[in-house]
């Protein structure tokens, strides 16, 4: 795989250290409940599952 | 009268050896390229191919390899008439089922002695 | 349900697991047991009888936080494309079998850091082991209706399963010498496993939610009511959020140094392009196994209220409440295959560490060196064999006695803070050269004291109910060295408090003692090697710097100690093939003594190996500048010799295609020539065509050697070009003109309407060679009757551009470059003629490129190709262009 696309996987896993942790999962700290669920589980699952998205697609499109 | 083929791609080598054969009393078939050769193969009870390997499209060695892999074809002598020389060219042409590998630039005589000799003929 | 049928179950399933492992091995070629999902299941082992309990039980008592253990790895796995690679390539390149391994080799090979490692390493997954042991223990208790009484031995399940475990680690993973063997039995199992853990998962998540509850909003709705119940699902201000970033931190490091992950992910590792599959499946796997897992804790809590019923325990008593007693067996024997996965993993990596680097290197070398091959490898396997034995057997006891109060998850925290004390030394091994073993040594050390401070003692102290004040009070009352909360920061919870000072100590000690001591220069030759490992990934065995005397004859005995004659011979043939050395050679240079560690290394560890190995060979001592000057050397005449061989390559090539080239004409000449010497009875009309193509031909062969003296004149610059100002109209109508009677033979119009005149400076001759050429392809290229040919002329300030275009069958958008090669095709020569203009337009570039000019190719539309070029108008006073091709 090339350089510049291995290199798109390394930006998501910083991006997902941000989206994980403080500050950022602080906006999402309510105890309120979406959907019937408290609103932080529901944004932790949701990264989660656009993550294991990106990566396939990212691993689809560019690995030889 | 023997039937041979002529597999070759340069108008002025297949003119030369039609000559040389016709004199020497042979059936002549012409291709011009791999394909065309081996449809005059399955319509022709063909006695020996003097065959050429760089061609367009159908290269020499795949029609080797069909020939020797048919059983209604693989009695049939094969030449190789090639400028490639290598040992390994050789080799390969060898072991794919040729039966003599001659050289270009070739000599018409030694030419003809050797189609007679695979073909059992008196050589005169 | 009574002991006995849950004994004989686990029998049937530890039989089939057995079995499975079996058949792996036997059919170890099978796409079953080769595939990327194999391995990326395996992985799954980090998924324990923590997570199928613990993570509940944490759920249940502290809401979301045990999400933490899995998103550290759901941040790290994505780069493990380019992480894991470099790790699994070093791994391989230098058959490392072992986390201890690794380290040790990486520090120049240590014999105290390879230990150091291990010691660490057992201290951290015995009492893991031991959690397992106790989730077994109790589930089965539970399972089975009886208390937990103080049971002897003998009457103890748990310890029967123990002892099958031993037994089933023993088996299958003491088969070889070389722990880098694929252990494809118990990773198959191990695998198989995972799918069942899961799947069991799976139906008790469904279970509580769908049809003990109304669905995921009917439980959130009766857990809302619960006390404590909102701060659970939040995460608690900054603190929180620093507790969260630590434990996420610290989840990262263990997916990669836990010693059955490390085992696993890298040592099992067959293929690079598995990780593939791997970044996103096992995220998957792991979500779905935690998607249930708030669900069940929060049924838990609901329906348990106030019963006092243990958290960690709420999976299994779930069904069981409800009488579900199948269901409470599947989840029973789920929580069982992730147990005894983790245990069986566990042992294997850690009798591989403690063979290779403590017990051996500290014990048997001296009787390894007299030994004879079969006993030597008998030994050997006996060591592992035996210290997994001891292993899961001491961690039977550590249950017995140690982990009765305290929940699955802070044992198993306090085990991923130890290892992480590992992680500045691994990691900072991988990218950065400075890196010393002194540094990774102390580092490791102080790390640990601080761990074993502000965890691991206070843990035992409130284990063995213990009076002290020592928690409360910190050491000797000094109230800034509480353990739990040191410096009185009052920010952290225990575990990552421990995490950060631990690290924090560690990593500055390991940095600063890096910079300060420069490690030696066998260190730095590793340390090289490991960081930048692309660059001397190809360099193998030359990569090792190494001066010294040393004899085939002696390296020969020391590897048939351990290998045999056979696999020493077998070993050393490949060795003089692959450097092209004779295989009488009687001294033994550098190459030859780093392959030779190599190969033990995957036997006895690389410490002992190069123990081994430097007792029969005498080295010289280098300075560090020597080493990298070396390194640095070999790595370029490396890269040069490529070149070069390239280049002549190239070379052999175009020599091979002018003499093919040149042949073809000769033959006719030569054919038609004899026919007509040898009979006098040739027809006039024959003999007139004979003697025609002879002389056709001798001119094709005179045009072809002409042009390539041509180009290499015009290539190498020994023509000087005749530059006039000329009229390019005039130019271009001259050699429309040479090319009319070919065009008029194929019926097609050529068009100069849209040329312009101008006045420039160029070689006319020369230029007309090459308007010529490109007019003649576009004939040959046009459809006859349908051609049609323009060309055209465009000026700017600085150059003339001259275009001609053809309305034929264009050309390849991958060969609009290389038409201009020689021959082009002479790199991927294939058998067939080429169907290129031969020199032509290789004599035009260079033409073009003399004038300082660019010439190219594209496709118009509808269809049709177009060449053109650009020379400058006045070259004389043109500047230097870049020349890009």
């Amino acid at each position: 795989m090339k350089k510049r696309h291995q290199q798109k996987l390394i930006i998501l896993s910083v991006i997902l250290l941000f989206l994980f942790n403080i500050p950022l999962i602080l906006l999402f700290n309510k105890g309120v409940a979406f959907m019937g669920l408290p609103i932080l589980y529901i944004y932790i699952f949701f990264i989660w599952i656009a993550s294991i998205i990106v990566s396939y697609l990212i691993l689809k499109k560019y690995y030889e | 009268m023997k039937k041979l083929l002529i597999v070759d791609d340069e108008p002025n080598i297949v003119m030369s050896l039609e000559y040389l054969f016709k004199k020497e009393k042979f059936e002549v078939f012409i291709a011009r390229d791999g394909a065309e050769a081996l449809e005059i193969v399955k319509k022709n009870k063909l006695d020996i191919i003097l065959l050429d390997i760089m061609m367009p499209n159908v290269d020499g060695y795949q029609v080797l390899k069909y020939l020797k892999e048919n059983k209604d074809f693989k009695e049939i002598k094969v030449i190789i008439l090639s400028a490639k020389n290598k040992t390994t060219d050789i080799e390969l042409g060898l072991k794919l089922g040729a039966d003599k590998y001659i050289a270009k630039p070739f000599s018409t005589k030694n030419l003809v002695k050797e189609v007679k000799q695979l073909l059992k003929l008196k050589y005169i | 349900m009574s002991s006995f049928l849950v004994i004989s179950i686990i029998v049937v399933y530890l039989a089939f697991i057995f079995y499975v492992a079996y058949w792996a091995e036997k059919n170890s070629k099978s796409k079953w047991v080769n595939n990327p999902y194999i391995y990326a299941l395996s992985l799954a082992v980090y998924c324990t009888a923590w997570t199928y309990y613990g993570s509940v039980g944490l759920a249940a008592t502290s809401g979301l936080k045990f999400l933490t253990i899995y998103i550290g790895p759901i941040i790290i796995i994505p780069s493990w494309i380019i992480l894991m690679k470099k790790i699994i390539r070093i791994t391989k390149g230098n058959k490392i079998s072992s986390l201890a391994d690794f380290i040790s080799l990486r520090y120049g090979n240590d014999r105290f850091l390879g230990a150091l490692v291990t010691i660490v390493c057992v201290l951290a997954i015995v009492p893991y082991i031991s959690l397992q042991l106790k989730a077994i223990s109790e589930t089965f208790n539970v399972i089975t209706n009886h208390t937990i009484s103080g049971n002897s031995i003998i009457n103890d399940t748990t310890f029967y399963i123990a002892i099958l475990l031993a037994i089933f680690a023993a088996f299958f993973g003491t088969k070889y010498t070389d722990a880098t063997e694929h252990h494809k039995g118990i990773i198959t199992a191990v695998a198989v496993e995972s799918i069942i853990k899961l799947v069991f998962f799976l139906a008790i998540g469904v279970y509580v939610t769908f049809y003990l509850f109304n669905g995921p909003s009917d439980i959130y709705e009766q857990a809302s009511l619960l006390p404590n119940f909102n701060s659970q699902q939040t995460i608690n201000g900054l603190g929180g959020g620093f507790n969260w970033f630590f434990l996420s931190l610290l989840s990262m490091v263990a997916i990669m140094l836990l010693p059955r992950q490390f085992q696993v992910a890298v040592v099992e590792n067959k293929r690079e392009r598995y990780l593939k599959k791997v970044a996103w499946f096992f995220p998957l796997y792991l979500l779905l196994f935690n998607v249930f897992v708030i669900f069940i804790a929060w049924g838990g809590n609901i329906i348990f209220q106030n019963q006092g019923v243990d958290a960690d325990l709420f999976t299994l008593m779930l069904p069981l409440k409800n009488n579900n007693e199948f269901l409470a067996l599947l989840v029973f024997l789920g929580g069982f295959s992730a147990a005894i996965s983790m245990v069986v993993l566990s042992s294997l990596a850690l009798s591989t560490m403690l063979s290779n680097n403590l017990i051996i290197p500290y014990g048997f070398l001296s009787k390894y060196s007299r030994g004879e091959s079969k006993e030597n490898t008998e030994s050997i396997k006996n060591i592992r064999r035996i210290s997994i034995f001891s292993l899961i057997i001491v961690a039977y006891f550590f249950y017995k006695n140690f982990t009765l109060d305290r929940s699955l998850v802070s044992i198993g925290l306090i085990s991923f803070v130890v290892i992480a004390q590992l992680a500045p030394a691994f990691f900072g091994g991988l990218f950065w050269r400075r890196g010393s073993s002194k540094g990774a040594k102390y580092g490791i050390i102080i790390g640990f004291l601080v761990t074993a401070y502000t965890l691991i003692l206070p843990f035992i102290i409130d284990s063995q109910v213990i009076e002290s004040s020592f928690v409360n009070e910190g050491l000797f009352g000094v109230e800034l060295l509480k353990p739990y909360d040191l410096f009185e920061l009052n920010l952290f919870e225990p575990v990552p408090q421990a995490f950060f000072w631990s690290l924090f100590f560690n990593i500055t000690v390991y940095v600063i003692v890096s910079v300060n001591i420069i490690g030696s220069y066998r260190e730095r030759n590793f340390a090289e090697m490991f960081v930048d490992n692309s660059k001397y990934a190809s360099l193998h065995e030359d990569a090792y710097v190494w001066k010294g005397e040393a004899y085939v004859k002696d390296i020969r005995k020391v590897l048939i100690r351990f290998l045999g004659t056979r696999r020493t011979e077998r070993a050393l043939n490949l060795f003089f093939m692959k450097y092209k050395m004779d295989v009488n050679n009687q001294l033994a240079d550098a190459r030859l003594v780093n392959f030779s560690e190599k190969l033990l290394t995957g036997s006895i560890g690389s410490a002992s190996a190069r123990i081994l190995i430097s007792s029969v060979v005498k080295e010289e001592e280098i300075s560090l500048k020597e080493v990298l000057s070396i390194l640095d050397e070999t790595q370029k005449t490396k890269e040069t010799n490529k070149e070069l061989q390239e280049r002549d390559k190239q070379k052999d090539d175009f020599l091979d295609t002018v003499a093919h080239e040149l042949k073809t004409p000769i033959t006719s000449i030569r054919a038609l020539s004899e026919i007509l010497l040898d009979n006098e009875d040739v027809d006039y009309e024959t003999k007139n065509k004979f003697l025609s193509s002879i002389l056709n031909e001798s001119e094709r062969v005179s045009r072809l050697i002409n042009n390539i003296l041509d180009l290499e004149k015009l290539a190498s610059g020994k023509e000087k070009l005749d530059l006039n100002k000329n009229s390019i109209k005039s130019t271009i109508h001259k050699s429309v003109e040479a090319v009319t009677q070919l065009a008029i033979n194929k019926k097609i119009e050529i068009s100069e309407t849209e040329v312009t005149d101008a006045n420039v400076i160029f070689d006319e001759d020369r230029i007309q060679q090459v308007i010529i050429n490109l007019l003649s392809n576009a004939i040959k290229f046009s459809d006859k009757e349908k051609g049609k040919i323009a060309v055209r002329t465009k000026i700017n300030e600085h150059r003339i551009e001259v275009s001609v275009e053809d309305n034929g069958k264009g050309i390849h958008s991958d060969e609009l470059i290389s038409i201009f090669d020689k021959f082009y095709q002479v790199k991927n020569q294939t058998v067939l003629k080429p169907v290129g203009s031969g020199l032509g337009l290789a004599i035009s570039r260079q033409i073009i490129q003399s004038h300082k000019g660019l010439i190219w190719a594209d496709n118009v539309k509808p269809i049709g190709a177009r060449l053109t070029f650009t020379i400058p108008l006045n070259i004389k006073k043109h500047e230097k262009v870049i020349d890009s091709r």
